[in-house]
């Protein structure tokens, strides 16, 4: 018989009998329609998602699973201008998706701030690209910076009113197995309380280290980029009189990674600074009063400048007034005069006044960091090679970060967390309605289907955005800022890269961050075509660009 | 991913194959293929292995379940108005309490779907083994097995069921008729088990060049992924042919009288054919019967089901779905 030839579904059956072998007896299992391992945003969402569909609601029994004290989450509070250091920007689309499953009116708005324009620019050339809202039709705002407590804080508010969910917490997860011979081979989640849930599916929204995938042979491809991320949240004179206010993002791409600058209040805002471990773990550790200095030099001095601070501070541990000297210095001798937006140690903006024409170009001068929001946590790349489990790992599922991680340097981690969830939920109520198994590889077929290529062109536009702008290569930088100057200022291609995005919005997640992507991959394609301009012009350009090609290539 | 997409692309035509024969034969005592059967059994430990042998039957109950949903609200709607239907269709109601019978109801795959959508169903099929596997499965689950009696198994065939008084809302019979020996016979055993008023749903393969090549040149002879002679062509029935035998078909006057061996029973002219009118190219209208073309898409792996506008060309030529309704008064 044909299938007896096939290698695969054998291989498959040894392997489930392995499994049989170990497990064991399923009766004290409690049934469930759903397992969500995992308390974070992405599984508290699905579960939410879920319990807001009538459907969904009358017909699933459905068990949350964490580890950590949720309770703590619930009744977390902050005083007004105080902010958590974890941050994201909740794109439009994610937004709405919230608001249909009513989570978003637990959120409490007020510590909320709308993004109106992003400024990204080039470390080196100081090439420049402006998205602003106004020029996307159908939304007002780009994003929203949200603290991730503030949401996770709405969704277990909402989940607390919704007896239909069942959520265990401060329980961790033991061993996930698979069912004895005779029954349909579910999975089994022992849990540390002795309980033991029995899963028509289950859902991993257990992060970076996910179980559920291990449980379920899913292997991820990734790697670790050689870069921290240092979080902060950082207090600042409110925008003045002759400003726009505090809604605009601020990005400079430095060839240690990008550091950037998100705006959460009038007079605070959120910093995500990648860069090299080494000097991440400096800036960790430098004494309270150098840290803000950094970063407004950081925004602001020549890349050459940046480097001498940098091999200055890694030499040692400089005080305060050291290295206000050093920035000092370096403003007078690469000509920043103290009027001028670019200066941070010799400015006197801070003493009011009216501020310099550049003054929007650039975040406002930090003028202290807020106590105990320092952190710093490293970077990677992980895609998981499938979202959905198979033969002896069937009915598992991945969502969130148990399915991809990114660079966070474009905030769009959640935000693809979300996109999973708003689709596996769709997907599930959709096997519902066909009298489907929510559990089998058919009726999820659908989430992989919309999910998986959607987050990897993200990824890999967020991935490329690392590479292309962590070259110093002169040819590359020219590339990419002609680029980017270029789209910047032809209007006609800006509007018809962000027509084309609107237009789709209502099919695809596209948003201002996707445009950003689009925008991304123009720039990719730029560095490609500087080859020819490089062949036309001499043939050493050429030769430069396809070395500090193979270098980008061969460094990951 | 890419490789999954090719994959199942590749193993089209043969699934295609595979699957639709295992749907084994169920039809009258005289009409069961004994060679059919045996061939099936052998096979149908894989039944429920949905990236094997059997995915694209998998993949195609969906479409079923949805045709099925989609001419029973209509049904709703017009019977019973419009709020009616909207009602059970927010509720996802529609078959919820009826009395489903599934003819041929292989490893359970339709039948199961059919028992969580609330209906009282009843999986039957000739082949004995077909029967435990399907059994076994549902006990595996809880929704299944502890809703009381609303999913049934049985090992019997269509034609000895008639010989009992229990008549259903709603007969499916998916991927059968072109396996068994008499399909007139089977086609009107199918129909008296119809309630007035119920639903008799089918679906098979057309006989056209393509189905041809499609289904037997390729798979067979020249992939040789499925087993020469799981297919005879000259047993593939067009859609015209069904239609033409509703128009003379009349429901026998007792409802669970002993059938004939002849394949017209009950032609009592006082009663009205299940079809009355066909349109000039030979459609029947809408709240009578319809045909409508299932298609495999390999590039998205999903089976679409095409719209009413494109059963004349093309979108029949191969798989199709075929539902008819008892007249009320009849």
């Amino acid at each position: 018989m044909t299938f007896f030839t096939t290698p695969r579904p054998l291989a498959r059956l040894g392997c489930r009998r392995r499994l049989f072998l170990r497990s064991f007896s399923s009766e004290r299992a409690r049934d469930n329609d759903i397992v969500i391992v995992g308390g974070g945003p992405a599984g508290l969402a699905l579960a939410a998602a879920l319990a807001s569909n009538p459907i969904a609601k009358n017909s699933l029994k459905i068990t949350l699973v964490e580890g950590g004290d949720l309770s703590k989450i619930q009744d977390w509070g902050m005083p007004p201008n105080a902010y958590s250091n974890r941050v994201s920007s909740i794109t439009d689309t994610s937004q709405h998706f919230l608001n249909r499953i009513g989570i978003w009116d637990y959120v409490e708005h007020a510590r909320t701030n709308p993004i109106h324009q992003m400024q990204v620019w080039d470390g080196i050339s100081g090439a420049r690209i402006t998205f602003d809202a106004s020029e996307m039709p159908e939304s007002s705002e780009m994003a929203r910076m949200t603290e991730n407590l503030n949401l996770q804080r709405a969704l277990l508010r909402k989940l607390s009113d919704t007896p239909s969910v069942h959520v265990i917490q401060s329980v961790k997860v033991e061993s996930i197995q698979r069912e004895a011979v005779g029954r349909n081979d579910w999975p089994l989640v022992h849990l540390s309380n002795g309980a033991i849930l029995r899963a028509r599916l289950l859902v991993g929204a257990d992060g970076f280290n996910s179980p559920v995938r291990s449980f379920a042979g899913i292997s991820s491809y990734g790697w670790s980029y050689d870069t921290q991320a240092v979080v902060a949240t950082l207090n600042h004179a409110p925008r003045g009189p002759f400003q726009a206010p505090n809604n605009t993002a601020y990005q400079r791409f430095l060839p240690t990674g990008p550091i950037a600058f998100l705006p959460l209040s009038p007079c605070t805002s959120s910093l995500v600074w990648s860069t090299k471990p080494h000097l991440a773990a400096a800036l960790n550790k430098s004494s309270p009063g150098v840290l803000e200095q950094l970063i407004n030099a950081a925004f602001r001095l020549p890349e050459p400048s940046l480097q001498y601070i940098y091999s200055r501070l890694l030499e040692g541990a400089m005080s305060s007034d050291e290295i206000k000297q050093e920035i000092m210095f370096r403003e007078r001798s690469d000509g920043i005069s103290s009027h001028s937006a670019y200066a941070s140690a010799t400015s006197i903006l801070l003493e009011g006044g009216i501020p310099p024409d550049d003054a929007d170009a650039l975040p406002p001068l930090v003028t202290s960091i807020q106590q105990g929001t320092i952190a710093s946590f490293p970077l990677r790349y992980n895609h998981a090679e499938s979202y959905l489990g198979e033969g002896a790992g069937n009915r598992t599922v991945l969502v969130g970060d148990a399915a991809h991680t990114v660079h966070p340097l474009a905030g769009q981690g959640l935000n693809l967390g979300l996109g999973d969830v708003d689709a596996l939920s769709r997907c599930i109520i959709q096997a519902l309605t066909h009298g489907g198994d929510i559990g089998s590889y058919t009726a999820l077929m659908p989430y992989t289907r919309e999910r998986y290529f959607e987050n990897h062109k993200v990824m890999s536009a967020i991935d490329k955005l690392h590479k292309i702008y962590s070259s110093t290569t002169q040819p590359v930088v020219w590339a990419r800022s002609v680029g980017l100057e270029v789209v910047n200022e032809l209007d006609s291609v800006k509007a018809a890269l962000m027509m084309n995005a609107g237009a789709s919005s209502r099919l695809q997640n596209v948003s201002g961050w996707d445009l950003f992507a689009k925008g991304v991959e123009n720039l990719v394609g730029a560095a490609g075509t500087s080859k020819m301009v490089g062949g036309m012009v001499s043939a050493g350009i050429q030769e430069l660009v396809k070395q500090a090609g193979l270098r980008i290539s061969g460094r990951h | 991913m890419l490789s999954a997409a090719v994959r199942s692309t590749t193993r089209l035509l043969r699934l295609c194959q595979n699957a639709r024969c295992f749907q084994s034969a169920a039809a009258t005592s005289s009409t069961v293929n004994a060679a059919e059967i045996a061939h099936f059994s052998r096979l149908s430990s894989l039944w429920w292995d949905e990236q094997g042998e059997f995915s694209l039957l998998h993949r195609m109950n969906p479409v079923r379940v949805s045709y099925i949903r989609e001419k029973l609200l209509e049904a709703t709607c017009e019977d019973q108005g419009e709020d009616v239907m909207r009602e059970l269709e927010s509720k996802c109601a529609v078959l919820t309490g009826m009395d489903v019978l599934d003819v041929g109801c292989g490893g359970g795959l339709l039948s199961e779907s059919l028992a969580r959508l609330g209906a009282r169903t009843l999986g039957i099929d000739a082949s004995e083994s077909n029967i435990g596997i399907a059994s076994a499965h549902a006990s595996g689950d809880p929704q299944l097995s502890s809703s009381g009696n609303s999913l049934e198994y049985r090992h019997t065939s269509a034609e000895q069921l008639v010989k009992e008084p229990k008549r259903f809302d709603v007969v499916c019979s998916m991927e059968v008729i072109e396996h068994v020996d008499n399909p007139l016979a089977f086609l009107s055993a199918c129909a008296q088990l119809v309630k007035p008023g119920g639903h008799l749903f089918l679906s098979t393969i057309a006989r056209t060049p393509l189905s041809y090549a499609l289904t037997i040149l390729a798979a067979e002879h020249i992939l040789q992924k499925v087993a020469v002679g799981t297919h005879t062509y000259s047993k593939f029935i067009n859609p015209s042919e069904l239609i033409s035998f509703f128009q003379t078909y009349r429901s026998s006057p007792s409802s669970f009288s002993i059938p004939t061996d002849s394949g017209h029973i009950g032609s009592d002219a006082s009663r009205r054919p299940w079809i009355t009118r066909t349109y000039a190219h030979g459609l029947p209208t809408r709240s009578e019967a319809e045909v409508r073309g299932i298609v495999y898409l390999p590039l998205s792996g999903e089976w679409k089901l095409m719209s009413r506008a494109s059963t004349l060309w093309g979108a029949v030529e191969c798989n199709y779905l075929f539902w008819v309704r008892r007249p009320l008064d009849s």
